[in-house]
């Protein structure tokens, strides 16, 4: 009979995987079950490749639907990743044990037994995982995930790899068998918990299943090593049980069956980290990938990399600095009744010695030391991953060749196919796949986009890299997405992205480039950046995009941009050269299209409200003041009158000839059109130039020469006509309805009844729209 | 010094009197080791601050309501031969904590060096009795001893307010007592070394630290505690509540206890604008340049108070404290103006109970 040991382990804790090197090299086991995926038991091999560098994650998905995969990452420090790298060099058999996912991710699995859980499995993150249920997940649930972590947690430890050095090595014993002791632990607890409401029958199946894998292992084996998390010790120790063999049998009859596939994938600490919603994850990767490689002067050398981040930084941290911080560690952990410091006693020594209670280079400490920044790679040929294979799907779906020659393809968006071209080819370029450019779409139409595609064979690479954020295609390049919404700097690059997204159809991560517009636009001090994101926002909240339906979202960020923009405008506009004042008279003209645009009352008001304030400013440039005044007279804020007035305050002698010069500049220029039809704005003019007495109309005449010269020459001739017709009327106004002659407008009709339509009700109706347009 | 006989009878008691009886109950059930020349283990002076039941089952009260870990930190510094620096705005109880650590580790809260812009090397170091001086020459008697200096020689813990008052010629007098632990006397040609026991807890406000910042050098030498305003709102309502419940004794206001909503309102924005964030965490708000620290919410309550008593109907309005609250925000007339106005357009106009206070301070804009 075979000789079986079976190990409890904690997922990705260096204690309990120092533990495990020492009792595997103790028993010499010929076959190693590990707690994991067996789809993927034919890449375990590739766990000692030369190009295989942790942390890297199995990939478990379904081909046909990439969105329903699993990860099961790994560190250098996980016990599983150990074990297999033991197993493979001591040419030991090695399987993975845990239930197939061709089971778990098959359609019905669990609900055939009058249950509807979701296909959530642990310990290893599922794509589809909300960080949000992170913060709802209940007590036996976190139980389950880090049954030790927890014990540590009840025992006062915050970082459960400090209880594991206090309580179970150091109590282990001559013999280091601290997985007896686990063992006894885990049965304690399994004896008072309740089974699990959502899953139970997704973990007695997954139990099952690797007690039937014991049991076939120790028919071949002689010595046959488990290693699994511990919650499931006591379950497996039940493996030769008798009856149950029948029982096990009897659990895993008859459940779905899916095709999936498996493959090697990147990871980072960063996303093995808690904080990134992989729910089996640790607090701090780097800090445990240090407990693993420097077992006994971690604070020493913790405070010292802290030092050395710190003057790599300019920030002053002296050797004598680590000395003092150290001693405080020891002193804290001292005081908390603990041998040495752990993590959160560093952390706090570090922040009084070497960082003056500062807060941002503990953040700085905090990225690199804690979480870090390590990435792993996976060798080159072992490619295979569900972004490929999602990839690889659309491109079918969508009758796209990447091997093909190049060649422009015109789309019309009116087409289910060719939207999903276009968005497709849109994510892609978010992957940093640039397979299809942008042209110019020949002929009319905003249905029309033409692409010019062209493929590189290195952009697989891309694809596999993409893994790493999603699982799809989409998914990852709204992974990118964030994580450039997260980067940016200004308030425009981010409505931008927008816009981009719409393209893509990401609808998903539009709600989080909002919220970063908003955390951007609160704090940001530039009014001029806001002002530049809001017309395209604006636009697309009036209009929405030829895809895009629900603007909702996008609405409520230019709701809260106008008022901002509205607070800061005066002061933005102070100490302008001519330049920048151009620039923001632009800017100001484009805002407040897009406030008009928007047709609310409310927004409008607080806007004409600042634009008021500016117009009142004495010493703000000119050009800016004189649209300001502009814009609220066009919008019948400013009475003629006072427009008049202001412009003769403006103009007048006391200002100066260059503040004069800008002021009408800003208040005229581009607005041929208007002083043609628009009676009010020439009358304010004509009457302002009549007034002027001979010497001052000599002085200010290059002045209004020089504004007149940006209208066009035809423009100039128009306005001049309208003036030197009697009573200055423009053409087409009142005058001119009097010259309609309604009995030979109506010989026309029966002409366009007949162009435009058999119904004579609506030809007729359409006629006279004609006429009145 | 103590001058006057009946303490019981002082406006304000030391905490090593007032508290008198809580020290006495530590030090007898504390079977901890004790640094040299500590009243006390560290534990059971972490034990005094943060209040808790004693075996003898005595009720200590808390001094510090807040974070644990920060008094740990605190004290485990003084344990370790550091001098302690904490920081904080105004009314985060730096002086409360600074003075109830040297009451409970060497039981006097009194070695107290107050830092101003006036503050001279003598109060550091040591001044002379010049009649003493000119009658018998440089001696030992003539030496007139500062707090510090004391409080080497006895091995205690001296307190210094308001360090980054102190201009920077001044505070340099510190590093030799902080790297050296003695304190040279050349007149005598004799120096002073400190006994065990003796250490530095300094408090210094963060927010204006331009007044005379810290050199590095004597950074180097303190271990900085930061003490965070109240951590959560009601915690910090609960303060101002009590705290202007006692302001209305004290000045005789004959208006009406305030309205739990205005003081919620006031807490509120206060918290708001310090933190740039809104309460439901939702979305960012620009921070104005002052420090909004719970003292001023106090004030601002204290004076909305005043003004709905002696020119109000006795009722604390939005109007009462919309003239308060907008001195306290805007600090700076541009900037400050902006932020506040900014907040005022996108949280305060959102809020469909705070339409009376958006009226308000609109017109007070």
């Amino acid at each position: 009979m075979a000789e079986i040991q079976i190990y409890g382990i904690r997922h990705h804790g260096p204690g309990s995987t120092r533990s495990l090197r020492a009792a595997l090299n103790a028993f010499r086991p010929d076959c190693l079950l590990i707690e994991g995926p067996p789809d993927a038991d034919d890449l375990i091999g590739l766990a000692s490749h030369e190009g295989m560098v942790p942390p890297v994650a199995l990939l478990v998905y379904r081909p046909d639907r990439p969105r329903d995969c699993a990860f099961f990452p790994f560190a250098a420090f996980s016990p599983e990743w150990v074990a297999m790298r033991y197993g493979i060099e001591a040419g030991a058999s090695l399987r993975f044990i845990d239930l197939p996912h061709a089971i778990q991710l098959a359609d019905g699995f669990g609900v055939a037994r009058g249950e509807s859980a979701p296909p959530d499995i642990e310990p290893h993150a599922s794509a589809a995982d909300a960080p949000s249920e992170e913060v709802t997940a209940v007590a036996p649930a976190a139980i389950r995930r880090d049954p030790l972590g927890e014990l540590a947690e009840a025992a006062g430890f915050p970082d459960g790899e400090r209880w594991w050095d206090a309580f179970i090595e150091s109590r282990a014993g001559e013999d280091g068998d601290v997985f007896a002791a686990i063992a006894e632990a885990m049965t304690a607890l399994r004896e008072e918990a309740e089974p699990d409401p959502d899953d139970a029958f997704r973990e007695e199946a997954r139990e099952a299943h690797m007690r039937a894998a014991i049991r076939a292992a120790s028919k071949t084996f002689e010595r046959v090593a488990v290693i699994c998390g511990a919650w499931h010790v006591p379950a497996l120790l039940r493996h030769d049980a008798r009856g149950q063999a029948g029982a096990d049998a009897a659990t895993l009859k008859g459940l779905p069956k899916t095709k999936v596939a498996a493959a090697w994938a990147p990871w980072s600490y960063e996303r093995l980290a808690t904080a990134s919603g992989y729910r089996a994850g640790v607090l701090s990767p780097e800090w445990y990938d240090t407990l693993w490689n420097h077992g006994g002067q971690v604070s020493a050398r913790w405070l010292s990399r802290a030092a050395a981040l710190l003057r790599a930084e300019d920030l002053d941290a002296s050797p004598a600095s680590v000395i003092e911080a150290a001693r405080l560690a020891e002193a804290l952990a001292g005081f908390r009744g603990r041998a040495r410091p752990s993590l959160e006693d560093l952390d706090e020594a570090a922040r009084a010695t070497l960082c003056f209670a500062d807060d941002a280079p503990m953040r700085l400490i905090r990225r690199k030391l804690v979480i870090g920044e390590r990435l792993g790679a996976t060798p080159p040929d072992s490619s295979g991953t569900p972004v490929e294979a999602d990839f690889a799907a659309q491109c079918k779906r969508l009758r796209l060749k990447p091997g093909a020659d190049a060649g422009e393809i015109t789309l019309d968006l009116r087409k289910e196919t060719d939207l999903g071209k276009s968005h497709f080819l849109n994510r892609l370029r978010l992957l940093g796949i640039p397979w299809g450019e942008r042209r110019q779409a020949r002929g009319r139409g905003t249905f029309k986009e033409a692409w010019f595609l062209s493929w590189k064979p290195e952009w697989v690479v891309e694809l596999v890299a993409a893994s790493a954020e999603g699982g799809t295609v989409a998914e990852a390049a709204a992974g990118r997405v964030r994580e450039h919404a997260r980067n940016a700097t200004r308030v425009a690059e981010l409505s931008g992205l927008i816009a981009t997204l719409l393209d893509a159809d990401l609808a998903d991560a539009t709600g989080d480039v909002i919220q970063a517009i908003n955390d951007r636009a609160a704090v940001s001090a530039d009014v001029f950046d806001l002002m530049e994101a809001l017309p395209p926002l604006a636009e697309l909240a009036r209009y929405g995009s030829v895809r895009s339906s629900d603007t909702a979202p996008v609405l409520a960020v230019v709701r809260g941009l106008v008022p901002r923009a509205a607070a800061g405008l005066v002061a933005a506009c102070q100490s302008l050269d001519d330049g920048a004042a151009a620039d923001a008279r632009n800017r100001i003209v484009a805002v407040s299209g897009a406030v008009s645009l928007l047709e609310d009352q409310d927004l409008k008001a607080t806007w004409q409200e600042a634009l008021r304030a500016l117009a009142d400013q004495e010493h703000v440039h000119g050009r800016v003041v004189g649209r300001a005044v502009r814009l609220l007279f066009d919008d019948g804020m400013i009475a003629a009158g006072e427009a008049g007035d202001r412009l003769r305050r403006a103009l007048s002698r006391a200002s100066g000839a260059i503040a004069a010069a800008a002021w009408i500049e800003g208040f005229l220029e581009n607005s041929g059109t208007v002083l043609i039809h628009g009676r009010g704005l020439l009358d304010v003019v004509d009457e302002w130039l009549g007034d002027l007495d001979p010497e001052t109309f000599v002085e200010l005449l290059p002045i209004v020469r020089r504004t007149f010269s940006t209208i066009s020459a035809p423009e100039r001739r128009a306005i001049g006509e309208a003036l030197a017709r009697p009573g200055g009327a423009p053409p087409g106004d009142e005058d001119g309805t009097r010259l309609f002659d309604a009995e030979r407008a109506t010989k026309v009709l029966p002409i366009l009844r007949l162009l435009l339509g058999p119904e004579p009700a609506r030809a007729a109706e359409a006629a006279i729209e004609g006429d009145a347009t | 010094m103590t001058t006057n006989g009946d303490k019981t009878a002082q406006l304000r008691r030391a905490a090593e009197d007032a508290f008198a009886e809580e020290l006495a109950a530590l030090r007898t059930s504390d079977g901890r080791p004790r640094p040299p020349n500590w009243q006390m283990s560290p534990q059971a002076v972490v034990t005094y601050l943060m209040g808790g039941r004693l075996p003898s089952g005595f009720e200590v009260s808390p001094k510090y309501i807040g974070d644990r870990r920060l008094m740990e930190i605190a004290v485990a510094t003084l344990a370790t031969d550091r001098a302690l620096l904490l920081l904080g705005v105004p009314g985060t109880a730096k002086s409360w904590v600074s003075e109830h650590l040297a009451a409970a580790i060497c039981g006097t809260s009194r070695l107290i060096v107050q830092g101003t812009a006036g503050t001279s090397e003598e109060a550091i170091r040591y001044g002379w009795n010049y009649a003493l001086l000119l009658a018998k020459g440089p001696s030992r008697e003539a030496v007139v001893s500062s707090p510090i200096m004391r409080a080497m020689n006895e091995g205690r813990i001296a307190r210094v307010e308001e360090l980054t008052r102190i201009p920077s010629e001044t505070q340099d007098s510190f590093i030799t007592v902080l790297s050296e632990k003695t304190l040279p006397i050349p007149e005598l040609n004799e120096e002073v070394s400190a006994q065990k026991g003796f250490n530095l807890i300094a408090t210094a406000n963060n927010r204006d630290r331009g007044v005379n910042e810290l050199s590095s050098a004597l950074k180097r030498r303190f271990n900085t505690v930061v003490l965070p305003p109240p951590a959560t709102i009601e915690a910090e309502i609960a303060i101002v509540e009590s705290r202007v419940a006692s302001l209305g004794r004290t000045f005789e206001i004959p208006a009406e206890p305030p309205g739990a909503a205005e003081i919620r309102r006031v807490v509120t924005i206060f918290r708001e604008l310090r933190e740039g964030v809104t309460a439901d965490g939702k979305s960012k708000v620009k921070q104005p340049s002052g420090t909004l620290s719970t003292a001023e919410a106090i004030s601002v309550v204290g004076s909305g108070l005043a003004l709905a008593a002696h020119f109000g109907n006795g009722r604390l309005s939005a109007e009462d404290l919309v003239s308060g609250i907008t001195g306290a925000v805007v600090k700076d007339p541009v900037q400050d103006a902006i932020v506040w106005r900014e907040y005022l357009e996108t949280v305060v106009k959102e809020r469909a109970d705070w339409k009376e206070f958006y009226r308000a301070a609109r017109a007070g804009a």
